[in-house]
């Protein structure tokens, strides 16, 4: 109990740090989860497109305009071609469609007049850019029969109206349980540089020169000594791991009470476990308070960047995925993946994560022998 | 007394292992994980090949149009499908297994079945419809075609020709589009220039070091300086200016690094680049020296509140989802007006991706006014401060 106690005692002189670090993160990982959104869930398929009509008041490019308008997000706020641009490059738009002056008369007395555009490349522009190809296509092929105006229009929205039938199988909430991943996947770096940065800068206290040779001479027991350590170090990380499971389903809400959001909370749990040995045997090899700064930034963000809790893993390259199977957290945010997209919840279909979730412990076995050997010699060295 | 403190200055910085760990390897290593996250991210954006399956039946035989139109979808270099010509319950198996997005199946009416909503979902379907408007199309043509030739008197119809015209009508690409856009739109890029603005401000704890020393509540280096005859203010400019050498040598080793391993594209114009460097790291400086001196505290505190002065600064000028510089940029743009971390970022983005200078100079003037008016206010700090005893 005295171990546990001033275990407690220095790490309240640390609540500052505590608090900073975690609001830091909280804060970090509630804007990743909202502003993510556009980045990665492909839900949103209507591409952003922005229309620049110098041609307003012809029936044909009004009718143009109002094609596009219906099958994208229309964004158009913006003004000048700074701001233009500006959400260009930032993504908040994908296209932009530039009708020039008398483009409806030079359709209708045959011309094929030219469109200029801007475009970001990607899916969303590939997909803008298809929906106007189409329709260009069809006003060409339609003007070289139809001599009215109205007639021509007609014929066009006509053949647009007509839409095909599309099933859809899954019954998964696909937005919902993309944030739960991206959630339990940014939480990898909260969970790992908290548990890691207080647990070392604790520990460090207590394996200070002197007062670590008081305590070796002290009648105190050493395993005793050790157990009280490792409690408290346990009961701290436990707290912690509560900490977001709470916050989780505050911002998550009723997913997860499901059987789905219990294995999320479960695999979390085993990562904190496995976080808290890592934290031990980092403890253990470096007791200068300075340098755990900066190993705590170095094996969170290296970690969390190589495995993909920032970036989606899908996302990354082949071989830095390969490598990435050398750490635990790889094996977390593997799991959470899995669990993004799996239809049906039952004991066959969580196989891979229960493997997952061996290959953390066995991770964690590893670091606590580690931690053994470590120590073990470092104790014989004094 | 001024180059002897510049020297021992410099010394004193070179030898601090944590402060050369967070100015010169924290920095590098940011990059290399960046890199990694990020140079696939653009790639994977663009337009793949999409998986798909068609259930193989009398109806698709029979329709011409969609399988002439698939079949020339799924060849060539610019493909836009990868098809398998299956039975139904091998196409659901695909489907579940996640190997493709869709499969269709061909009755009366045309069906696509999907397992969840999303952007290669509605490619395929909005590839579905164009084929069946192109259908139509043809259908209209040929009707019209057969009733001019009708019209004309002529009963010989040659039927085949008619619908070979409309099918080559029809198909042949005439869409007129002209791509204006800029060609450097790679927004990773934002990331390691909110790099170089943080390794900028970083450098504030290079200069905050160095004022420390010479502050007398601070410790006994300071207390000794303070009663020695030297002139305060040469010995300040002496260190900062050490500290600032300092500095820049970390941060061309990062240009040098982020250049020539990480191809980080900063635009062509090198003097511009430099010369926001220097003024982006003087901005740094400044923030130090009013942390050091305005803020009385211990050292660890004050690392602690620049760490995270310059961490927020980076956050909201994007380096951690480079969206946030923009939503900040568009709705509060007072606030990235006020954050160097900002104006650093913008005026490489402002090199990059304008063709014109004027939002560069207006980055490069707003850094020059924040950092004289930070050091103003620490002047006025720390002159006339004297201790009777302490």
């Amino acid at each position: 109990m005295t171990v546990f106690k001033a275990f407690l005692k220095v790490l309240l002189k640390y609540k500052g740090t505590i608090i900073l670090y975690s609001m830091i993160l909280i804060i970090f990982g509630a804007i990743n989860m909202s502003t993510s959104d556009n980045n990665v869930n492909f839900e949103d398929s209507k591409p952003d497109v922005l229309i620049v009509n110098s041609d307003k008041g012809n029936k044909i490019s009004d009718n143009l305009v109002k094609y596009i308008s219906d099958n994208s997000n229309i964004n158009n706020d913006l003004k000048g071609e700074n701001e233009i641009n500006d959400a260009l490059f930032y993504r908040n738009i994908n296209y932009v469609i530039y009708i020039p002056k008398g483009y409806g008369n030079d359709i209708m007395s045959g011309k094929n007049p030219e469109i200029d555009i801007k475009s970001t490349g990607d899916y969303q522009a590939s997909l803008a850019e298809m929906i106007l190809k189409r329709y260009i296509q069809m006003q060409n092929v339609y003007k070289m029969n139809e001599s009215s105006e109205d007639e021509f229009i007609k014929l066009i929205n006509n053949n647009l109206s007509k839409d095909v039938n599309i099933e859809v199988t899954s019954k998964l909430d696909t937005t919902k349980l993309f944030n739960a991943s991206t959630y339990f996947s940014f939480a990898s770096y909260s969970i790992m540089a908290v548990i890691i940065f207080i647990v070392c800068l604790v520990l460090s206290s207590f394996k200070e020169k002197n007062v670590n040779k008081r305590t070796i001479v002290s009648s105190m027991n050493y395993k005793k000594y050790n157990n009280g350590l490792l409690l408290a170090s346990f009961g701290y990380s436990f707290i912690l791991w509560v900490f977001f499971i709470i916050l989780g389903i505050i911002m998550l809400g009723d997913i997860m009470f499901k059987s789905r959001g219990l294995v999320y909370m479960l695999n979390s749990f085993v990562f904190t476990f496995c976080c808290l040995t890592i934290a031990l045997f980092i403890s253990t090899l470096v007791t200068n308070k300075n340098a755990v700064n900066g190993i705590v930034n170095v094996v969170s963000l290296g970690s969390s960047f190589l495995c993909g809790a920032f970036v989606p893993a899908a996302w990354l390259p082949n071989s830095v995925l390969t490598f990435a199977h050398i750490l635990p957290t790889y094996w977390y945010i593997n799991s959470n993946d899995l669990l993004k997209t799996m239809e049906v919840i039952d004991f066959t279909s969580l196989q891979p994560i229960f493997i997952n979730m061996l290959v953390v412990l066995g991770f964690s076995i590893l670091f606590i022998i580690l931690n053994n050997i470590v120590s073990k010699y470092k104790h014989n060295a004094i | 007394m001024f180059w002897h403190n510049f020297k021992y200055s410099l010394k004193v910085l070179f030898k601090s292992k944590a402060l050369i760990f967070w100015t010169f390897a924290f920095p590098i290593l940011l990059g290399i994980f960046f890199n990694i996250a990020f140079s696939d991210i653009e790639n994977s954006e663009k337009l793949d090949i999409i998986d798909i399956a068609i259930v193989k039946s009398d109806e698709f035989n029979k329709n011409i149009i969609f399988k002439e139109a698939f079949e020339g979808l799924s060849k060539g270099n610019d493909k836009l499908f990868d098809i398998t010509y299956t039975n139904l319950n091998k196409a659901q198996k695909l489907l579940e297994d996640d190997k493709i997005t869709g499969y269709l199946v061909f009755d009366d009416d045309i069906n696509i079945v999907v397992s969840s909503s999303g952007i290669n979902e509605t490619i395929l379907k909005y590839v579905v419809n164009e084929i069946s408007s192109n259908e139509t199309m043809i259908n209209t043509l040929i009707k019209k075609d057969i009733n001019n030739e009708i019209k004309k008197g002529n009963y010989n119809i040659n039927y085949e020709k008619i619908y070979a015209d409309a099918y080559k009508l029809v198909s042949k690409d005439t869409a007129k589009i002209n791509n204006i856009s800029n060609k450097n739109l790679s927004y990773t890029m934002i990331e390691y220039y909110t790099l170089i603005a943080m390794t900028c401000l970083y450098g504030g704890l290079l200069s905050m070091y160095i004022v420390n020393l010479k502050l007398a509540n601070m410790n006994s280096v300071g207390k000794r300086t303070a009663i020695s005859p030297i002139h305060r203010g040469k010995m300040l400019v002496s260190s900062l200016l050490a500290s600032y050498v300092v500095q820049l040598t970390c941060l061309a080793i990062l240009f040098i690094f982020t250049i020539f391993v990480l191809k980080v594209d900063y635009g062509n114009n090198l003097p511009l680049i430099m010369l926001l460097a220097l003024v982006g790291s003087f901005a740094g400086l400044s923030l130090g020296v009013i942390v050091a001196t305005l803020i009385k505290t211990n050292e660890n505190a004050k690392t602690g509140i620049l760490i995270a002065i310059t961490m927020l600064g980076c956050f909201l000028s994007g380096m951690m989802g480079i969206t946030m510089k923009y939503i900040v940029d568009t709705n509060v743009p007072l606030v990235n007006m006020i954050n160097p971390a900002s104006m650093i970022t913008d005026g490489f983005y402002a090199l990059y991706y304008y063709s014109t200078l004027d939002r560069f100079i207006f980055d490069i003037v707003s850094l020059l006014v924040f950092s004289f008016v930070i050091i103003l206010i620490s002047y006025f700090g720390l002159r006339r401060q004297r201790y009777d005893s302490i």
